[in-house]
């Protein structure tokens, strides 16, 4: 603590110090700046500008200045805009198509208004062979009429701004109205709260089962001998080097329709049909469980090693039935571990991608595979670093949580 | 000692660089395909046949198409990709922003020699596939389903059915089964409240559906009997009845659409130079043909098929007895319509 007090500490405080403290400060600061700088480089760095984008909106600024300059009075009302605008912003697709960046605007326009990529690409094409060069108006029209649908220009001119809440409204199942007010999206399209609710609730019963079947585990491996104990404990922790991919997949092969778990229940003849197991909540739990388990056995063990068994047995000596001393004397005592198992359970099942697309069907996706498809197909990033930000935020939330909890717990053992 | 080997290692590290500048024109060039039998027929039968000769070496690497990844490249100014098979709406955005560059005819070859779709400005034909209907016949005994309608019918066909999880190539089965001629598709769905129809259409069969992402997921279904029937890409499927003996039946009457995939040269490739010395080399027919021989997908040129065995030459979509039955894809509606449908197709998928 003093080392960090010392080295971002204001130089009059530095020079009241003795010179062998101070060199320690500076010591452990460098040791930790290699990290620091490559944590910067290569993670915050990235990760910020990654995000940004969620409300970066200067492509359009960039890429069509003259036309956003001219559109500045522009209303909606106007109808098609004059010639200046026109000229404008033949110039500026002339530019943008040999700066190649005509490729850009015309996905960034085609986003929100569907069917104006070729619109804007042949257009820019001509524009650079010098075809709008005298009486632009006119010539554009000729060429292509769409230019007379006044929604072309008012997506353009409300895009002006370098900033935009577009994406982070968008994320929301939010959008902005013609008139600029804040409404819901249309129902079909509304998505994204769902599949936020439906991550934190998937995440919430993974890390509830688990730490139901990890606290008799845990509690098996600190009671019985140490061989035993040793053994438990490599039969955790196989299963954790084992590829995640290996783990999943093998639930698929068990759970498939013609898989042994349905073959069997049909052998003892409890199920005519097979089952449909595979592809569905039950089995992605399933899954989730037994790859996350072994994190929360750990952390319940770590902490219960170091319990002290007196405790519990005076507790059932002065007469208080088993379950209430468990409840009332050994919960207490291992709650920080049980708290450390869920908050890193948790955190882990909230990011979950592999796990989900492989064994889960289309209801069990969770948000990082609509950020991995915004990213990878659609190319629609800026709305990937919105659902990025949500995701973030819960793992914010989440540690403030445990901390809180944390707080609690030390605050009611205290008392 | 220590001393002197540290000055060792320290010029081995200068000459590296040296070594790889010199490597860096003749290649190994890196083509990036779709994985799996699709690249090793590449390489078997086209790959292997230029190294032989030439002696430069290429590099496989496989993806699934994603333009943001060679966007990713090309804007950063770190290619590490030189040639690329990619979609034709894809080759087509990816031309219009650059990420592609134009090749000139003497690389090509006349583009008249060339079927339609098979060439463009950024890029040539590296295959000619479609999606078909397939049954296990194994699971459905009997009489089979004949038209997309019948994958429709679960009465008649019990079971689960595989279908691709992404708006692009579905919906085009959609429309078939809803009574739509394949040329008629594309009409259809440009029609005002043609899509929400193609919508409504998978609402109903939405409860008997497996949705795949990858080709291997959908044969493993098909294969253990997860699903009775799938759509897939042909030769995929013509692949393990030949290779692996499976009793599936493609049913090329129920209608289907095919589509080209081109090879495109990545703006700022590190080995250019080579790779357009590969492709000079890959547009003579007889060099494309040794594709085609190992796996039932089309090329560009019109006299590779002078090059491909007769019984290959029946496999391929574009055989005369199944072209009738056939529409191409339409990559003007995909450019435009891509983001919008496949984002609505997520959304209800997850709903």
């Amino acid at each position: 603590m003093t080392g960090t007090a010392v080295w971002t500490g204001a130089p009059s405080a530095l020079r009241a110090r003795p010179f062998a403290r101070r060199f320690r400060g500076w010591g452990y600061a460098a040791c930790v700046a290699p990290l620091v700088i490559f944590l910067v480089l290569t993670f915050l760095w990235p990760l910020g500008r990654f995000l940004y984008l969620a409300v970066d909106n200067s492509d359009i600024v960039d890429n069509l200045p003259r036309t956003v300059a001219a559109l500045a009075t522009w209303q909606r009302a106007d109808g098609v805009p004059g010639e200046d605008v026109f000229g404008a912003l033949a110039q500026d697709l002339a530019d943008a198509r040999s700066r190649k960046t005509d490729g850009i605007v015309a996905q960034l326009i085609n986003q929100r208004l569907v069917g104006t990529r070729y619109l804007i690409l042949k257009t820019a094409k001509l524009a650079e062979e010098g075809a709008f060069e005298t009486a632009p108006r006119a010539a554009m029209l000729q060429h292509f009429p769409e230019w007379n649908r006044v929604e072309v220009w008012s997506t353009i001119a409300d895009d002006s701004a370098r900033l935009t809440d577009f994406y982070l409204l968008s994320s929301l199942d939010l959008r902005r109205t013609a008139e600029g007010s804040v409404a819901p999206a249309p129902a079909g399209q509304a998505v994204f709260v769902q599949v936020l609710l439906r991550t934190i609730w998937i995440s919430v019963v993974v890390t509830l089962v688990c730490a139901v079947v990890a606290l008799p585990v845990a509690h098996a491996i600190v009671a019985v001998g140490p061989t035993a104990s040793r053994v438990l404990i490599a039969l955790i922790l196989f299963p954790l080097w084992t590829s995640l991919l290996i783990r999943t997949v093998i639930w698929i092969i068990l759970l498939q329709a013609n898989g042994p778990v349905n073959g069997g229940l049909q052998f003892l003849g409890i199920i005519v049909e097979p089952l449909d197991l595979i592809y569905t909540r039950t089995s992605l739990y399933i899954a989730m469980v037994q790859v996350l388990l072994p994190m929360m056995i750990l952390s319940i063990v770590a902490v219960m090693r170091r319990t002290p068994k007196d405790y519990m047995k005076a507790a059932l000596s002065l007469g208080a039935p088993w379950f209430t001393a468990w409840r009332r004397v050994q919960l207490p005592l291992i709650m920080p571990g049980i708290l450390a198992g869920c908050g890193i359970v948790f955190v882990f099942s909230l990011g979950y991608y592999i796990t989900p697309a492989l064994i889960g069907g289309p209801k069990e996706q969770m948000i990082s595979s609509f950020i991995a498809f915004y990213t990878n197909n659609t190319l629609n990033w800026g709305l990937a670093a919105a659902l990025s930000i949500q995701l973030l935020l819960l793992l914010v939330l989440t540690w403030c949580a445990l901390m809180l909890g944390r707080g609690l717990v030390a605050r009611r053992s205290a008392a | 000692m220590r001393m002197r080997c540290a000055l060792g290692a320290a010029m081995l590290m200068l000459a590296v660089p040296a070594v790889s500048v010199t490597w860096a024109e003749e290649g190994p060039i890196t083509v990036v395909g779709w994985g799996g039998n699709w690249d090793k027929a590449y390489k078997e039968g086209v790959w292997d046949r230029y190294t032989e000769k030439t002696g430069t070496k290429i590099v496989i690497e496989e993806w699934a198409g994603e333009i943001a990844k060679v966007r990713a490249q090309v804007q950063s100014g770190n290619v590490v990709w030189d040639l690329v098979a990619a979609e034709a709406p894809s080759v087509e955005i990816g031309c219009a922003e650059g990420l592609f560059e134009p090749l000139p005819a003497s690389v090509t070859g006349d583009p008249a020699s060339y079927l339609p779709g098979t060439i463009h400005e950024c890029g040539v034909a590296s295959d000619t596939w479609a999606t078909i209907l397939a049954y296990n016949a194994d699971r459905i005994k009997g009489e089979g389903p004949k038209s997309w309608a019948d994958y429709w019918n679960v009465e008649k066909f019990p079971g689960k059915r595989g279908m691709l999880a992404q708006a692009q190539y579905t919906l085009e089965n959609v429309m078939m089964a809803d009574g739509v001629p394949p040329s008629e598709v594309y009409n259809e769905l440009r029609k005002p409240g043609g899509v929400d129809r193609a919508f409504a259409k998978l609402d109903q069969i939405r409860p008997h559906v497996v949705w795949w992402n990858t080709s291997t997921q959908a044969m493993q279904n098909l294969a253990s009997g997860e699903v009775v029937m799938t759509d897939q890409y042909n030769a995929r499927v013509s692949n393990d009845i030949e290779k692996e003996g499976k009793n599936y039946v493609i049913v090329w009457e129920a209608g289907f659409f095919y589509g080209t995939d081109l090879w495109a040269l990545v703006k700022g490739a590190p080995h250019r130079e080579a790779t357009l010395k590969l492709l000079t080399w890959f547009s003579e027919p007889q060099n494309q043909a040794g594709f085609s021989n190992l796996y039932a997908y089309g090329t560009g040129r019109k006299e590779a098929a002078d090059f491909v065995a007769k019984e290959k030459l029946d496999q391929l979509p574009t055989a005369p007895h199944h072209i009738k039955h056939g529409a191409s894809y339409d990559d003007a509606f995909w450019v435009e319509n891509k983001e919008s449908l496949e984002e609505r197709f997520k959304a209800w998928l997850a709903q």
